[in-house]
């Protein structure tokens, strides 16, 4: 029993040197110093998936982001254009792995819904921070909850420049396309007429 | 995918014990439901002051500790200026308690003999009923104060002595219940917890504001107007002003009970004697209407009067005077409840 006790506390210790460890290679946190790190591995919620658990659903009301600290993570989303979800209309958007992060738009927007859902491909252990989280970083240390929330915003503006980029060049095929459909219409009517 | 159900069920049977169980200790064990709203109270009043502390770059433990040391010498001071006031007046209205008793009897006498022709009101004779009642009342009153004290030591330890846990490992307490919370409801159960938490702190806070500034200014105006157990009758307003809508008016009745059984106390005529004790309630009830009602409360509960009206019935009829209290937040927090569960499973965006 005793010994138990104290297979516990040392598991637990070490349980918290992982998670220490990993938020100072964290992009988020990389700021941080090794007190306010400290602070942070007491405030942040590590949760356990199977492999085929969902993390969340596209369309739930969303509170914070999550960390891979082990295993893949799929984000899939529903085909707008199909009014009943079903798996068949899935989209796959990307596979995440070891020391990727996902939903930290929810860390702002409010009220957040989730864009895109999550599901654990294999067993997962993922590191939870979510909006409360924030927000009593903020409260107890302001400094620490400035680095954090500076970085957020750093993330978030490459997102939307990656966004933007991206539409950039949609519109651009989308215009291409516009083009290459109008001369062979023209050609048509050339060759019918 | 059935053992992860079968997991979390588990997970959710653990959580449902563990509140079961809690809630047993807190209905069976004597004084403990007592002891911690009153320690709730003082984490959600001390929260706010130990986390400027740590902002200010104080270890958290050290923070709780300065803050108890201090709030702990105001008490004794205050309690070393108040309780021989409180006492005084106390004797004085014991001494006092016959004639008034005897003024409210003449006073129903007096009513009944200008109602007369009410024939069915004389047949009810309030007066020996009244007269029986109030000895009974005050018999029970002086064998239940020793009994009260009694009480309200093992209170007065317990409290202080939950509210330090409360700050000092509360954090860590709700983390390790969340941690339990199955995977599908974690995000929800956040959410809901850190809402509640802030719903509950404000109304708290705003509460003991409202009453400290109503018993206050009752007690600082009754001293103007020269009334007799200012501080007395000042700690009673700002206790019933905890309970909605009828806490101001019960809070009145001592006052005009003492007017009404000695109308020359104050000035040769009682009309006049009225009004100054009327301006002096009325003054404390418009400031807290004017400014902390709409400033503080009105943002954090969102419930309809009737509604509000008929939870402090149905907490009267549960839990007495506490339920009245309590059962403000406790409707609203309900409310919150179920709004949320209520977005999270219509998934509306």
């Amino acid at each position: 029993m005793i010994q138990n006790l104290w297979e516990n506390v040392l598991n637990k210790r070490k349980k918290e040197t992982d998670i220490y460890g990993f938020l100072k290679q964290s992009f988020l946190f990389k700021d941080l110093s090794s007190k306010e790190l400290e602070f942070l591995t007491h405030i942040v919620h590590v949760r356990h998936f199977q492999g085929g658990e969902k993390i969340f659903n596209q369309g739930d009301p969303g509170v914070g982001m999550y960390y891979i600290l082990t295993g893949t993570v799929d984000i899939i989303m529903h085909d707008p254009s199909f009014e009943v979800k079903d798996d068949k209309e899935e989209i796959f958007i990307t596979r995440l792995e070891k020391g990727d992060f996902f939903g930290e738009l929810s860390l702002i927007e409010e009220p957040s819904y989730r864009s895109a859902s999550a599901v654990a491909i294999t067993r997962c252990t993922l590191i939870g921070f979510f909006k409360p989280d924030l927000l009593q970083v903020i409260q107890r240390n302001p400094q620490t909850g400035n680095k954090i929330s500076l970085r957020l915003a750093e993330i978030l503006g490459r997102r939307l420049r990656e966004t933007t980029e991206k539409v950039t060049e949609l519109c651009v095929e989308l215009n291409h396309f516009k083009k290459d459909a109008g001369n062979a219409g023209t050609n048509e009517k050339h060759f019918t007429s | 995918m059935r053992n992860i159900l079968h997991r979390e069920n588990l997970k959710v049977l653990y959580i449902l014990a563990i509140i079961a169980f809690g809630l047993f200790m807190l209905f069976f064990i004597n004084n403990l439901l007592l002891s911690s709203v009153l320690a709730f109270v003082i984490f959600y009043l001390l929260a706010p002051v130990i986390n400027y502390f740590e902002r200010k770059g104080f270890n958290r433990g050290l923070a709780i500790f300065t803050i108890y040391t201090l709030n702990t010498i105001t008490v004794v001071i205050a309690f070393w200026i108040f309780i021989p006031l409180l006492i005084e007046q106390f004797y004085l209205l014991e001494k006092e308690l016959p004639s008034l008793q005897e003024g409210v009897l003449n006073l129903v006498a007096k009513v009944e003999n200008r109602l007369g022709y009410f024939s069915q009101l004389e047949s009810l004779n309030l007066r020996d009923k009244l007269g029986q009642w109030m000895i009974a009342q005050t018999t029970l009153f002086s064998t239940w104060i020793p009994y009260w004290v009694g009480n309200s030591l093992t209170t007065l330890f317990l409290t202080p002595f939950l509210a330090f846990f409360m700050l000092r490992d509360g954090s860590r307490a709700k983390r390790t219940i969340l941690d339990l919370i199955p995977n599908r409801f974690f995000e929800v159960s956040l959410r809901l917890v850190y809402e509640m938490n802030e719903q509950v702190g404000s109304f708290i806070r705003a509460r003991i504001a409202e009453a400290l500034i109503v018993g206050l200014v009752t007690w600082i105006g009754l001293l103007i107007i020269g009334f007799p157990y200012a501080i007395l009758l000042a700690l009673f307003a700002a206790l019933t002003n905890l309970i909605p809508y009828l806490g101001p008016v019960l809070g009145t009745v001592p006052a005009l009970v003492i007017i009404l059984v000695n109308p020359n106390l104050l000035f040769e005529s009682m009309g006049m004697s009225f009004l100054a004790v009327g301006i002096v309630y009325l003054t404390a009830q418009l400031l807290d209407a004017l400014i902390i009602i709409p400033v503080v409360v009105a943002k954090i509960v969102n419930l309809h009067p009737v509604t509000v009206i008929l939870v402090i019935i149905l907490g009267a009829q549960v839990l007495g005077v506490l339920g009245m209290i309590i059962s403000i937040p406790v409707a609203s927090l309900a409310k919150l409840f179920v709004t949320t569960l209520y977005q999270q499973t219509a998934r509306t965006p």
